[in-house]
């Protein structure tokens, strides 16, 4: 399947002063949001529009902000994991993950292999858990395969259901795990636990192939997203836009392959790179990252590494953790893009017990400020399928 | 980092000891490290840590402090680094220390990614960006008092119900 590499349309400013704007044009403010479900979660857009052309975009979050920043201040290192479950709540793996590996950065832990392994595999697993809803929420946004969309949104949530059965059985959770901790893991594979990979991956891989033929064969998903909401390469670059959305620009970056971390460093990434930057592309690539996923899998259920779960002895409490005063940013590779975290500890703050700052960069953050340069131009109808095919968590951006 | 990126950073700091992550840049070399560092390749904006230091006595032989903020920014050069490729590391962090009410340059002429991050770390934490076009608070209301990242705002500090 081939596409016409389209031009992007020169890009309208964002801070764009009305006043200026066309003498007499009838103008109208239109709010999207905050409960509008295609903002998926609570977001809300100031859009003025002139007819049904977009002039303007003004977003507003923090209808979800929690603070939690703030609760990393009084919270000790062991306590943090189970929070930032609930800010990515569609791939809390990733998040533990990233936040453990930011502090035994700080500790100069060094994971054994077998965590590593486990660690690779899971964060394998959340990212399709993680597109497939992304996949079907855009499908149910813009419509047109069978039922309105509908039909492949109930498919996608088939499949995810097989991983989350999955992590249940390793962890006992359905969705915020904690089974990441300070340098390993809390829970043990369980017995047979591969087998029932084996079987979600061929499930799931045959799932693929049917979402193609829905989407990519259905005149009316095609003409709601082909060529619409073009992001141009240097836009997302200069954005901070570094996953699957930008890899659908044309940036040729994933911290997988670029910055190793666990056992990438062993396996070989393929990292798919589109260039249409149109919403048909960041759809397709994330299908495109489902198939290398399922790949990687594959390859790392070969060789089960034995060996100890954990660096350190299991904790008697949450104070086991101290750090001292320094400074630490590690990112990691999230389904939405760079998951970074900038730690600075301090040996005064609650002892060394708790962080002095901790800060997310949240991918989803970049993803929803890019509202206000790619919406304007497009019409309102084409703006659902854009916030769509970006696929933000709103608990990330506020937190 | 590269010996050629090593020369132009200690030119332009006038320090040997350019580390990366944690080390102090005056606050008016703030904007023309970040320039050098976009033009030799690290494109890609990260993030930016704004975070609050009260003043603090002298204490057993540390001597005391002054309140003072500090920013730091991370920026990342996306080409490759593996076993294969080494480089060091992908990404490069400083911090810039700032007396209370004095504003540090803003980034958003060169990544235009720095302006909602800015905005937050306005908006938390209450460090001024000085040429960012749209400085406004991002996840608290616009009438909210104080700015809650900040160590001396309680945890608890009563505030009105939200209308």
């Amino acid at each position: 399947m081939t596409f016409s590499c389209l031009q992007p349309p020169p890009l309208p400013d964002p801070h764009i002063d009305l006043d200026a704007y066309e003498a007499g044009a009838d103008l109208m403010v239109l709010n999207l949001g905050p409960q509008h479900p295609s903002t998926h979660g609570v977001f809300r857009i100031k859009l003025v529009l002139d007819g049904e052309i977009i002039v303007k975009a003004v977003s507003y979050p923090g209808y979800l902000h929690r603070g939690v920043e703030k609760l990393f201040e009084k919270l000790t290192y062991a306590q943090v994991t189970p929070i930032v479950d609930k800010n990515d709540y569609l791939s809390p793996m990733i998040n533990e993950q990233a936040i453990n590996m930011v502090f035994e950065a700080g500790l100069g832990i060094e994971v054994p292999r077998r965590a590593r392994w486990m660690r690779t595999i899971i964060a394998e697993l959340q990212r399709i858990a993680s597109h497939l809803v992304a996949i079907g929420t855009f499908v149910l946004d813009v419509g047109g395969a069978i039922g309105g969309g509908a039909s492949v949104f109930m498919y996608t949530f088939r499949e995810r259901e097989l991983i989350l059965d999955i992590f249940e059985e390793l962890t006992g959770a359905r969705f915020h795990y904690n089974t990441h901790q300070v340098g390993g893991q809390r829970h043990d594979v369980p017995l047979g636990w591969d087998v029932k990979i084996r079987a979600a991956m061929d499930s799931i891989e045959k799932s693929m192939d049917l979402y193609d033929t829905l989407t990519s064969k259905n005149g009316i998903f095609r003409g709601r997203s082909l060529g619409v909401g073009v992001l141009g390469r240097d836009l997302a670059l200069q954005l901070g836009l570094n996953g699957p959305v930008g890899r659908a620009s044309g940036i040729d970056l994933d911290l997988r392959r670029d910055a190793p971390y666990h056992l990438y460093g062993e396996l070989d990434v393929q990292v798919p790179v589109l260039t249409e930057g149109d919403c048909l592309a960041r759809f397709r690539m994330r299908a495109l990252e489902v198939r290398e996923s399922i790949r990687l899998i594959r390859i790392l259920l070969e060789d089960v590494p034995e060996g100890p779960i954990a660096a350190l002895k299991p904790s008697k409490g949450p104070t086991a953790v101290k750090l001292k005063d320094g400074q630490w940013y590690v990112g990691v590779e999230s389904p939405r893009g760079e998951l970074g975290h900038y730690l600075i500890a301090s040996a005064g703050a609650n002892k060394g017990m708790s962080p002095y700052r901790l800060k997310i960069r949240p991918p989803s953050l970049h993803l929803v400020s890019l509202v206000p340069w790619l919406l304007p131009g497009n019409s309102l109808s084409d703006a659902i399928a854009i916030l769509g095919s970006l696929d933000p968590v709103m608990g990330e951006v506020d937190r | 980092m590269s010996p050629d990126l090593s020369a132009a950073l200690t030119g332009l700091l006038g320090t040997d000891s350019v580390v990366n992550c944690g080390m102090i840049v005056p606050n008016n070399l703030h904007l023309p490290l970040a320039t050098l560092l976009r033009d030799r390749g690290y494109t890609c904006y990260v993030t930016v840590c704004a975070s609050h230091w009260p003043a603090q006595p002298a204490l057993k032989g540390a001597p005391a402090t002054e309140e003072h903020f500090e920013v730091a920014t991370v920026l990342r050069d996306p080409t490759r680094r593996d076993a294969a490729h080494p480089d060091g590391s992908q990404t490069f962090s400083w911090r810039v220390s700032l007396a209370p009410g004095e504003a540090i340059a803003s980034l958003t002429s060169l990544f235009a990614g720095a302006d909602w991050q800015e905005r937050e770390q306005y908006d938390l934490v209450g460090v001024h960006f000085a040429g960012h076009p749209d400085l406004r608070r991002l996840m608290m209301d616009e009438d909210w008092p104080g700015h809650p990242l900040r160590r001396d705002y309680a945890i608890d500090t009563p505030h009105a119900p939200w209308r």
